[in-house]
């Protein structure tokens, strides 16, 4: 497997420049306080992983790949280790990124918001690689994009309708008593969301044809 | 003999397209040319032997293993080679070191940079700065590397200049002095199987139309060239396929020993696998 994994990160490294340029770009801009990267960066590796996909799909390596020992497993496995692997390294990243910003600004390091912010984008962005993969082993990268957009969207207005039409006062209640458990919640969601999204998406491979 | 790959009554329908029944095995030592004319099911049969697709019915066994069950075991004694490229363009063959020897257990990275070197690849330079035939010689190298036991190869010479393509038909020979190695190779260039092949399976719209020993064919098979008096004389069942053309007329006959006893027809020419295939495609009953 760790082959699999080595190919999509040598990809990724072979489009540096770009990535480099993006990354640089959103770190200075954080700095001028321009912009939140706290959550662009980490989202950004789910999206340099899903223009794996494109390559993938536009050289054929998915029919190469199955005929590989364990195959069809390894594939979807390494995409999503790989994924996770980025976010957690960008997580580290943002995490010293945060504590030069403190001390350039000559700010007092306030951790626990420090460790919430990043605990929020790394849950963010472990959803969204677990909403969009599945879909895009089922569909296809070209159709699975439409889909994304149009599946984002519809949460969205769905979203906002609940808003405007149902009371939500006793949610935000019960939701303000699990306050002291809201970490763990989110620790265990980053595991259980991922795990059951990479068994679906395995499902989906292991009958494709190609 | 042992046999190192059986495909038994392998089918598998599409909207447009219909593999029926097909059937063969490879023995083990033994090179195998896979033939037939574009869309007559080779890919689809190759396919199905690698579990790249993996809806369809009958059996297929290699190493004496079904080959859906035992697909993790199987597939680190394979080499492959499909129709398409399908390495990342963006990777260099350097990349390509570092992955399959992340997947393959008996990878050999001194064979693989062997081979590079052989084939004047850079293994610095990007794939998609690589011709096509640069492109299926990375391939090739690829599937030689990790030492299989058998070599799956759809169209590898395809692209590939006449020196190039001798050298690689030399690389196969070599390959199957292992006398445990087998190779099935699907190709057009029928020419080169003539050379190097133990057995040939030809297929056409989705059915085996024989699957037989090289030496049975060249053997057997004859092409017979006669005038339209001398062909009225000769009776269907003597031969299997006949083309009119502009001054005379072109018999396949599948025994021309028998044929020649028959027939005071002195000259029975020696078939090639071109002419065989256009024949049995092309020509009338």
């Amino acid at each position: 497997m760790l082959g699999f994994i080595k190919k999509d990160l040598l990809m990724i490294k072979s489009n540096f420049k770009i990535l480099g340029f993006l990354i640089v770009f959103y770190i200075v801009m954080g700095f001028m306080g321009q912009m939140d990267i706290s959550f662009i960066l980490p989202f950004m590796c789910v999206m340099i992983m899903i223009s794996t996909f494109s390559y993938d799909t536009f050289n054929n390596w998915d029919a190469y790949a199955v005929a590989l020992p364990n195959g069809r497993l390894n594939n979807v496995k390494a995409k999503y280790l790989a994924t996770i692997l980025l976010i957690v390294v960008t997580a580290f990243l943002m995490l010293i990124l945060s504590v030069i910003m403190a001390y350039s600004q000559n700010t007092v390091i306030n951790w626990e918001n420090i460790i919430f912010t990043l605990l929020g984008s790394v849950f963010g962005t472990i959803l969204s690689l677990s909403f969009m993969f599945p879909i895009i082993y089922k569909m296809g990268i070209e159709k699975a994009r439409i889909c994304i957009f149009a599946g984002v969207f519809g949460i969205i207005i769905l979203a906002g309708l609940l808003f405007k039409y149902v009371n939500l006062a006793g949610v935000g209640a019960m939701l303000a008593k699990l306050e002291n458990y809201w970490p763990m919640i989110i620790l265990a969601a980053c595991v259980l969301i991922p795990y059951i999204s990479y068994r679906i998406s395995l499902k989906i491979y292991l009958k494709k044809e190609f | 003999m042992e046999n190192i790959l059986e495909v038994s009554n392998l089918s598998k329908k599409y909207q447009d397209f219909t593999l029926e029944n097909v059937t063969f095995s490879l023995p083990k030592g033994m090179i195998m040319g896979f033939i037939g004319e574009n869309g007559a099911g080779k890919t689809t049969t190759i396919k199905a032997i690698l579990n790249v697709i993996n809806k369809y019915e009958g059996e297929i066994k290699i190493f004496g293993l079904d080959n859906k069950k035992n697909a993790e075991k199987i597939n680190t004694e394979i080499g492959v080679v499909l129709d398409e490229m399908f390495f990342p363009e963006i990777l260099t063959p350097q990349d390509i070191d570092k992955i399959m020897a992340g997947i393959y257990k008996n990878w050999d990275t001194d064979l693989y940079q062997k081979y590079l070197k052989d084939f004047g690849l850079i293994a610095s330079n990007q794939i998609k700065t690589f011709s096509k035939g640069m492109r299926k010689k990375l391939e090739i190298a690829t599937a030689l590397s990790h030492h299989p036991k058998l070599l799956i190869l759809d169209e590898p010479t395809s692209g590939l200049d006449p020196v190039a393509r001798a050298e690689i038909m030399n690389i196969f020979q070599n390959f199957i002095q292992n006398e445990d190695c087998s190779i099935l190779i699907s190709t057009h260039i029928t020419s080169e199987l003539e050379q190097i092949a133990d057995y040939v399976t030809f297929i056409n719209q989705g059915k085996i139309v024989f699957s037989e020993s090289c030496l049975d064919i060249f053997d057997n098979y004859g092409l017979v060239k006669c005038t339209e008096e001398e062909f009225k004389q000769i009776k269907k069942e003597d031969y299997v396929r006949y083309q009119k053309n502009k001054y005379n007329y072109e018999l396949l006959v599948a025994n021309k020993k028998s044929f020649q006893k028959k027939y005071s027809i002195s000259t029975i020419d020696k078939i090639t696998l071109d002419k065989l295939m256009v024949l049995m495609i092309k020509g009338d009953k």
